[in-house]
């Protein structure tokens, strides 16, 4: 759905991006991270086509972002870092706005504006006025606009920044929902945590290039990672796993770090087993924490 | 529905607003009919008309984008579907609806007034005229606050005013020159008395005509001018023809006015030809100063375009020359054509001049470029404008009070004996400046560590 080729951008004093090549499959949320200044909403401002590139290309959904801007704007939803909303507008009127400023034809913008409202929970909130919100739900408001038109493509930078705790779950459900009503995701921020639930991709921009020079899978839904830990330490570990035809990550004495299927019967055989070879299992738990472990591992190797 | 139209409606004309608006203007067209004078609801009427759909709307048109920077939504409008042509005018007269509003009540006891007095004819003139002065002062105002955009300005309250003043000062310009055909006299260019014909290309054409067509075309261009900065701002790239389409056209309209310079030999200017070239040149030289300060300069584009000179691209550098390169390229063709005919004319100290007025063109607009360049705090339009005035004016003066005029040519053109003389400082200084610039854009990029190499 986005293929960057060799992508660089300039500022008058500095290259931002230097070389970025990198794909986004179709119906997936991916996760571009990296420390403060590093590139990433240059990135996204490139891949949003609100920035030409100095050299390579961006291609969303086919189109080129240098030769068919408008084109992309029109399959493209974007949420920026700072944004803004028309505070004088009520929230039906705000969501009416950007649905017919995107081509949706008012017949359909209608029963559109009332799917986005449901989506990111303001459809009690329609006739408020977008200035009088909270900050939660202005950010949810900030997302109706950007996804009323059914984009093919959502480009969010910070979605997070400053929602309190059940705000960022919602967050997440909704980005889970929009991935399975088969938009493209890519979600920026450095709060690595905030990307655990929902991104199974990850694009670490440090420095304006893409460490490890590719997106790197973080997340396999069919098969996701699982911590195990020992009471006792058993320095067969690994070598037992291995023997069972398990993909090992990282072991120690006291635990490992595999990928295995999340069908229950098969793990449940699997504890059996561990059991039955006399390991003293304490915890066998799917591991919450694939990203940031990742993103520091690819961080030290490069 | 243009949306953006849709949009300004929904804010600009609340039930209170139109009933405020209304109230207002019936109000002070009342108290004006009540005072005895028959003429005073007419000149309340154009005063307000002026105050309302000029002064105001002006300021309402510049904030039409400003608005949406300082705001944080202009990202979401250029993310939008809506084309450049939907966005400007959707901008333009969805920003200022409120004021045409009250300005079409106005407009309905001015042309009362004037259907009653001089007949339908001048009834149907003054809409056209009153409507294209709102439309000027308008879209003036959105074109100073749409390049302010590109040149990425913080748009402070100062900002908004001066893009609102700009805005004004051509309204002002539109009506002085139309008011060299009214009847009532001159104001502001003031024009001997009022003309009844104006000689252009040879013909005497009616005043009348000749200066409102005139102002509805640059109030068109003025148009034009906002669409393709919209389109630049919305990532769509404008290409030359549109330009070099208004370079055509201004240069054909002010070689038109040949009969109105002094005849003079100063520089040994002897015939039409020779006059109309020296016009139109001139016209592009100076539509290249007000483009050069009014342009981003942009070193990342400059060093793209000398990456795809490199590579032979000149078809992708043509699309994305700026409006100052593409008049300079048209100033040096006419200048060349005029050195040409004036050899042929056995007039060279005039040809000498010429070409070193080229020269210092050239190396004025290699100041604009080189100080943006520099390092340091933003400032470089500033410094450059400083700089020009200081070799224009005040190193001049100096050197005129020392006794030492010989040095006046290395500071603009001038005619020597030898004739090369003027021209060869002046190509010397441009060259000079010219590989400056180039050398500093050039080498002014710092890139990512090798260390992020992956």
């Amino acid at each position: 759905m986005i293929e960057v080729r060799d992508l660089v951008y300039e500022y008058p004093n500095k290259r931002a991006l230097d070389g970025v090549s990198l794909t986004v499959a179709p119906q997936s949320i991916t996760a571009l991270v990296g420390p403060n200044g590093a590139g990433k909403t240059t990135l996204l401002r490139c891949l949003a086509a609100l920035e030409p590139p100095y050299a390579g290309s961006v291609t969303i959904d086919g189109l080129d972002t240098r030769e068919s801007p408008r084109q992309i704007h029109e399959r493209l939803g974007y949420l920026p870092d700072f944004y803004g909303l028309y505070d004088e507008l009520s929230v039906r009127r705000v969501l009416t706005y950007a649905a017919w400023s995107h081509g949706l034809a008012p017949a359909l913008a209608g029963a559109a504006v009332e799917k986005a409202a449901s989506r990111v929970g303001l459809a009690d909130r329609l006739d408020s006025k977008a200035g009088e919100l909270s900050r939660g739900l202005r950010q949810r408001l900030a997302i109706g606009q950007a996804i009323v038109h059914e984009p093919k493509v959502v480009l969010l930078d910070e979605p997070a920044a400053g929602l309190d705790p059940q705000a960022r779950r919602d967050l997440s459900s909704l980005l889970l929902q929009l991935r399975d009503a088969g938009m493209t995701l890519v979600v920026s921020s450095h709060i690595l945590a905030e990307l655990e639930d929902y991104c199974s991709t990850m694009i670490i921009v440090d420095d304006g290039r893409v460490v490890g020079g590719k997106p790197i899978k973080v997340r396999d839904d069919e098969r996701p990672r699982y911590m195990l830990e020992l009471a006792t330490a058993r320095s067969d570990l690994r070598q037992f796993l291995v023997a069972a035809g398990i993909d090992v990550i990282e072991t120690g004495d006291h635990h490992a770090l595999f990928t295995f299927t999340r069908n229950p019967s098969a793990r449940a055989k699997l504890i059996r087993d561990l059991v039955k070879a006399g390991f003293d299992v304490s915890s066998f738990a799917e591991t919450t924490r694939a990203l940031e472990e990742t993103y520091f591992a690819q961080v030290k190797a490069s | 529905m243009n949306p953006e139209f849709r949009r300004n409606v929904w804010l600009e004309l609340t039930p209170r607003r139109l009933m405020t608006m209304t109230a207002v203007l019936v109000l002070a067209f009342f108290a004006a009919a009540v005072s005895g004078n028959e003429w005073l609801p007419l000149s309340a009427a154009t005063t307000l008309f002026y105050f309302i759909v000029v002064f105001w709307g002006a300021r309402n048109a510049a904030l039409s984008v400003v608005g949406e920077i300082r705001e944080r939504t202009w990202d979401f409008q250029r993310l939008s579907a809506l084309g450049a042509g939907e966005m400007t005018w959707g901008k333009l007269f969805g920003a200022t609806i409120f004021n045409w509003y009250g300005g079409a009540i106005c407009l309905v006891v001015i042309l009362g007034y004037r259907i009653a007095h001089d007949g339908a004819i001048a009834g149907l003139i003054s809409l056209v005229y009153f409507v294209v002065i709102g439309l000027i002062a308008q879209s003036v105002a959105l074109l100073s606050s749409l390049i302010a955009a590109m040149r990425r300005q913080r748009h402070t309250q100062l900002e908004v005013f001066s893009y609102q003043v700009l805005g004004i000062v051509a309204a002002f310009l539109a009506y002085s020159v139309w008011k060299i055909a009214d009847p009532a006299g001159a104001i502001g260019v003031r024009l001997k008395a009022a003309a009844d014909t104006i000689p252009w290309w040879g013909q005497d054409l009616n005043a009348r005509a000749f200066l409102l067509t005139s102002l509805a075309v640059f109030a068109g261009w003025t148009l034009v001018g906002c669409y393709r900065a919209m389109r630049l701002e919305l990532k769509m790239l404008n290409g030359p023809f549109v330009w070099l389409s208004f370079l055509i056209f201004m240069g054909i309209y002010v070689a038109g006015f040949d009969a109105w310079l002094p005849k003079s030999d100063a520089i040994s200017v002897r015939d039409a030809v020779a006059l109309r070239l020296a016009l139109a040149g001139t016209t592009f030289a100076i539509i290249t100063y007000i483009m050069v300060l009014l342009e981003p300069k942009d070193r990342v584009l400059y060093r793209w375009m000398g990456a795809e000179l490199a590579q032979g691209h000149l078809g992708r550098i043509a699309w994305a020359m700026q409006g100052w390169m593409m008049s300079c390229k048209a100033a040096f063709i006419i200048g060349i054509a005029l050195i040409v005919w004036l050899v042929h004319e056995d007039a060279a100290p005039a040809a000498a001049f010429v070409g070193a007025a080229l020269g210092f063109l050239l190396r004025d607009v290699g100041i604009f470029v080189l100080l943006q360049a520099l390092p340091g705090p933003r400032r470089g339009d500033f410094a450059a404008v400083v700089t020009l005035f200081a070799l224009y004016v005040l190193a001049p003066a100096i050197a005129n009070g020392f006794g030492a005029s010989q040095s006046l040519v290395i500071f603009y053109p001038q005619l020597t004996t030898p004739v090369w003389t003027s021209p060869a400082v002046a190509w010397a200084e441009a060259l000079i400046i010219v590989v400056l610039t180039v050398s500093r854009i050039a080498g002014s990029v710092r890139r990512p560590s090798a260390a992020a190499a992956v």
